[in-house]
């Protein structure tokens, strides 16, 4: 090729390889888990059995990908970690809900539980008050609410984790195994995954389609927790007693949480262009429909990712607890539904290249499809996935 | 499944017709809806139930329909299998019709593209820059380096330089891994679902015995599957201290024997309970033998942890009673002055109750009755909110006419308020909650006091006294006197009000002698269930590969840009153009950026670029 005078290069941006674009945070991040990670080794390695490395790896490299993908992931896990272990710290001193009031009334999983329903609550009526009023201040309240919720939702099942040894030590288990427990999962990790993509798309009126749903699981875990006290910490029955229930379950949630949002995405979708084709108000505060198409079709695929790996866990963990892989449980039936439902819909969109109205009342139909399966199997219908029912 | 290309068959050729519909993305898309449609059968019907719950349910002609249709067990049925074979049928046309397509495209690449071919690319921008035209080449090319791209550069022979680059060349694996991953799964789950058997059934080589009770010798040969069934999954109850070599399969309303290539010995089953009662854990002590009784394996199966012979897989799946032996009292109601007889025999087990002419039929035996505490008006805590209320045993007697009741009694006495009671619960039809009598024992614990007190005032009635509360008085009186002479006035009185209340209670008591449970020699059966599935480790091998797949499919797109700089007078003209086959709004902003890059670094400007329909979904 010609030679080109080095002078004229200068004009030309540096080449930047991923490497090249993390920041310091970036790789105090990955030192930081890396030591955490190391320091959980070098205190428990020991007693490790191999699927507790399974479980530790997952974790880290979880939490690693989702913190250098997203930024606010890293303040957001230290939010959560050091309020969860302070709390596990007081209650290794001896501090109990009854002599500590930081424990009775914020840290203990009962009481940051309440926290987060209050605060997403709270966020939810801001994001409506938001999508009328335009108010910036009021948007930017709404969205620090959101990540408050959150936030005290993962502290909540993160201390109630410890709380399911205290007094019991046999009874001790990762705090998702009933109905109260994978709602307080449902309502914290819902909204998680929302901000990323509200952050992503910068798109906050989605806000109040989606945080509505989450209030009324709000509504449901509180109903939960009042009238049904189905916050007591209880044993496991012995089929529950696996590890793959550690991966199993969070990784079915990342997939509800996804599937959840990008029915709601539909929901403001089709709300929006019937509004846009009328010149109302809620197309011009909504984002594009080719922002809230992309989001509807980027939540779907990151769930569809998460729930296959994660109905085939639930299979591998079937083989082991019940003899077969695959038993046609109602619950397994429904996965495999909703499972065929997204395939669809994947099928659809990438491969004939459907888009807009019919792809939203798609994915905004589906919602009906998911929450059967996460909730109406448990209610209506018996089956081995009966430990989920009221 | 095709991407776009349909290719068209010449009209004459019906198989590519045939192949093509079996291909169309239609076609998948449908029976992906269909076959999710059809799964919710199954789940609104509870499965494999046994008939006559179903003909109970739907009344005869609907119960014939439903069971002409599969209904009963859904996912085996000719027609759902018929579904999941079409679709594998489908995903495998596919995925031969696009290999070789798919294959030439991940390996070709060129770098010269017709203008036109750029123009048609979802993205694409012209313009003009002072720069020579190697140089301009030399610096796009720099552009992409920057964004990740590993561009060539080629010189083309009407003078002009074509630049291409791509990323995400692989991209096409994840529709290999995916696709095959389904076809792979669904091969193994028919292998495992045992067609040579279902066939051999079919055709009537193999029928399903109908008759549970049968002991395993008197089961007709044409109901045993083959030592060397490639897969299976069977149940045995096994009691302690025994040993099996077949487990039973479930077949329409009947059942199959599968012998195994073992001897399972079942030396002992327990199960270990939380502080609240729930039950922790389910335990089968089990050794392995061969024919000639050597000992294979031993050791421990668990919920959730099965124990793995010879790719046959054990596991503890339910538990029972396996024939506890119960020695029992039996009080006649209706002949005062008798002492008790005693009774012998295990669950399972139907007695004679002397030459009353009355069977019993020994149900069941239960070790522990762990209710809560509500239930038996105690107060409950929260850390214990159950009692256990001890042994219990169930059986139905049956009078010489055939009309029976059922009874629970426990072994062990409940107290209240300092008298202690022994509880015998009854009931004349199954659906009935049981009726239950207290009846009170005395300062020896057993019921012998009431049931002197029984006789004495039946004696008393026969005598000609009338029912007035002094002749139940003085009778409990002289009764006492000579059974108990040490019982203390007060509890005295609070036997013979309880013993007013137990009285009234056997009015509705329906046979004429009360049994009660002196001692018992307990045996669990543990419900083992047995498989052999060599297909599950292409099952999960498939399973990985279909995550994989997925994983590659979304996040690792596969984006291609060319350009083409033609020189002119003043300089140089840029074309160029590109596409992703995913995230296409994400590559509209790469390519932008790429595009303000490469006007900055040319110092160039923009002559025209792709018109978009902003606000539509990017296509």
């Amino acid at each position: 090729m010609a030679n080109l005078r080095v002078e004229q290069w200068s004009a030309l941006p540096p080449a930047k390889g991923w490497w090249a674009r993390l920041s310091m945070g970036d790789w105090a991040w990955a030192a930081g888990l890396t030591a955490a990670a190391g320091i959980v080794l070098g205190l428990y390695g020991a007693g490790f059995g191999y699927w507790q490395f399974v479980v530790l790896a997952c974790w880290y490299a979880a939490l690693m990908a989702a913190g250098l993908a997203w930024r606010p992931m890293q303040i957001a896990t230290l939010a959560v970690v050091a309020p969860a272990l302070l709390a596990v710290w007081l209650y290794s001193i001896g501090q109990t809900p009854a002599n500590n009031f930081l424990l009775r009334d914020v840290l203990q999983g009962y009481a940051a539980a309440l926290w987060m329903s209050g605060l997403l609550l709270a966020a939810t009526a801001a994001y409506l008050v938001f999508l009328f009023t335009r108010s910036e201040r009021l948007g930017r309240w709404a969205t620090g609410l959101t990540w408050a919720g959150a936030i005290m939702g993962f502290i909540a099942l993160g201390v109630r984790w410890r709380e399911t040894y205290i007094g019991h030590p046999d009874w001790g288990h990762i705090p998702v195994s009933n109905l109260w427990e994978v709602f307080v999962l449902f309502c914290a990790s819902t909204p998680l995954f929302y901000l990323y993509y509200e952050k992503r798309n910068q798109a906050r009126a989605l806000g109040a389609f989606v945080l509505p749903l989450v209030a009324a699981g709000v509504g449901f875990l509180l109903w939960l927790t009042f009238a049904q006290h189905m916050d007591r910490i209880e044993p496991l029955i012995p089929a529950l007693q696996s590890f793959w229930m550690k991966l199993h379950v969070p990784m079915m949630f990342v997939g509800y949480a996804n599937f959840t949002i990008a029915s709601l995405v539909g929901f403001a979708y089709l709300l929006g262009e019937r509004s846009r084709r009328r010149g109302g108000w809620l197309g011009r505060a909504l984002p594009t429909g080719a922002v809230m198409d992309d989001v509807m079709y980027k939540a779907i695929a990151l769930g569809f990712l998460f729930f296959t790996a994660s109905t085939i866990l639930g299979a591998v963990w079937a083989a082991e607890a019940w003899g077969g892989f695959w038993s046609w449980d109602p619950k397994e039936t429904w996965a495999l539904i909703v499972w065929l439902n997204y395939a669809g819909y994947l099928h659809a969109r990438v491969v004939k290249g459907w888009r807009g109205t019919a792809m939203a009342w798609w994915s905004a139909m589906s919602l009906w499809v998911v929450s059967f399966c996460f909730l109406g199997v448990n209610l209506f219908l018996s089956g081995l996935h009966s430990y989920g029912q009221l | 499944m095709t991407e776009r290309s349909a290719i068209a068959p010449p009209p004459h050729a019906r198989w590519r017709l045939l192949v093509q519909f079996l291909g169309s993305m239609r076609l998948a898309v449908s029976l992906l809806v269909l076959l999710a449609i059809a799964s919710i059968i199954g789940t609104i019907l509870t499965q494999q139930q046994p008939y006559p719950n179903y003909a109970l349910q739907f009344g005869p002609f609907w119960f014939q329909v439903f069971r002409e249709l599969g209904l009963y067990n859904v996912y085996r049925t000719l027609w759902y299998t018929g579904i999941v074979a079409f679709l594998v049928l489908s995903t495998a046309t596919c995925v031969t019709r696009n290999t070789p397509r798919m294959l030439r495209e991940m390996r070709d690449f060129p770098t010269r593209q017709a203008e036109q071919v750029l123009l048609e690319q979802d993205e694409w921008v012209r313009m003009q820059s002072p720069l020579a035209p190697a140089a301009a080449g030399e610096r796009a090319a720099q552009v992409l380096r920057a964004a990740g791209y590993r561009p060539r550069v080629e010189q083309v022979a009407d003078g002009s330089l074509a630049v291409a680059a791509r990323k995400g060349r692989y991209q096409r694996v994840g529709y290999f891994l995916t696709h095959i991953a389904i076809v792979v799964i669904c091969g193994g789950a028919l292998y495992n679902a045992d067609v040579p058997v279902k066939w051999a059934e079919w055709r009537g080589a193999l029928q399903p015995e109908k008759n549970f009770d049968l002991p395993l010798s008197q089961i007709p040969q044409k109901s045993w599957m083959s030592v060397h069934n490639p897969a299976y999954r069977g149940t045995i109850t096994l009691p302690e201290g025994e040993t099996a070599n077949a487990v039973f399969e479930l077949a329409g309303d009947g059942y199959l024997v599968q012998p195994l290539p073992f001897r399972i010995h079942l030396q002992s089953f327990q199960i270990s309970y939380y502080s609240t009662g729930m039950p922790k854990d389910f335990i089968s002590r089990i050794v392995l033998y061969n024919d000639q009784g050597k000992e294979l394996k031993a050791g421990l199966v668990r919920v959730n942890h099965p124990m793995s012979y010879d790719g046959v897989e054990i596991y503890q799946s339910s538990f029972s009673d396996g024939g506890s032996l119960l020695r029992m009292n039996s009080y006649l109601l209706g002949a005062p002055g008798t002492s008790p007889r005693t009774l012998e025999g295990r669950v399972g087990q139907t007695l004679q109750a002397g030459n009353s002419g009355y069977a019993v039929d020994l149900k069941n035996f239960d070790l522990y009755n762990i209710v809560p505490k509500s239930a038996v008006g105690e107060k409950a805590t929260p850390d214990h909110p159950t009692v256990n209320l001890g042994p219990s045993f169930t059986y139905i007697v049956h009078d010489k006419s055939g009309a029976g009741a059922e009874f629970k009694t426990y072994m062990t006495p409940i107290t209240r308020e300092g008298q202690g009671f022994f509880v015998q619960g009854f009931r004349t039809a199954f659906a009935n909650p049981y009726q239950y009598v207290y009846i009170p024992t005395g300062p020896h614990g057993g019921i012998g006091l009431f049931m002197d007190y029984l006789a004495a005032l039946q004696v008393a009635a026969r005598a000609g006294s009338n029912a007035s509360e002094a002749i139940f008085v003085d009778t409990f009186r002289q009764v006492v006197a000579q059974d108990a002479p040490e019982m203390s006035p007060n509890a005295q009185a609070v036997f013979l009000q309880a013993s007013m209340d137990a009285l009234l209670q056997l009015r509705d008591y329906p046979m004429p002698f009360v049994l009660s449970l002196s001692s018992f020699d307990h045996r669990w059966a543990a419900g083992l269930q047995v498989t052999k599935w060599p297909g599950t480790t292409v099952i999960y091998w498939g399973c990985v590969a279909l995550v994989l797949g997925i994983f590659i499919l979304f996040y690792l797109p596969q984006k291609r840009i060319w350009m083409r700089l033609r020189a002119h007078d003043e300089g140089v003209e840029l074309l160029a153009g590109g596409s992703a086959n995913r995230n296409r709004l994400d590559f509209e902003k790469e390519f932008s950026t790429l595009a303000a890059g490469l006007e900055q670094v040319l110092e160039g400007s923009e002559i025209a670029h792709k018109e978009k329909d902003n606000g539509k979904p990017a296509s």
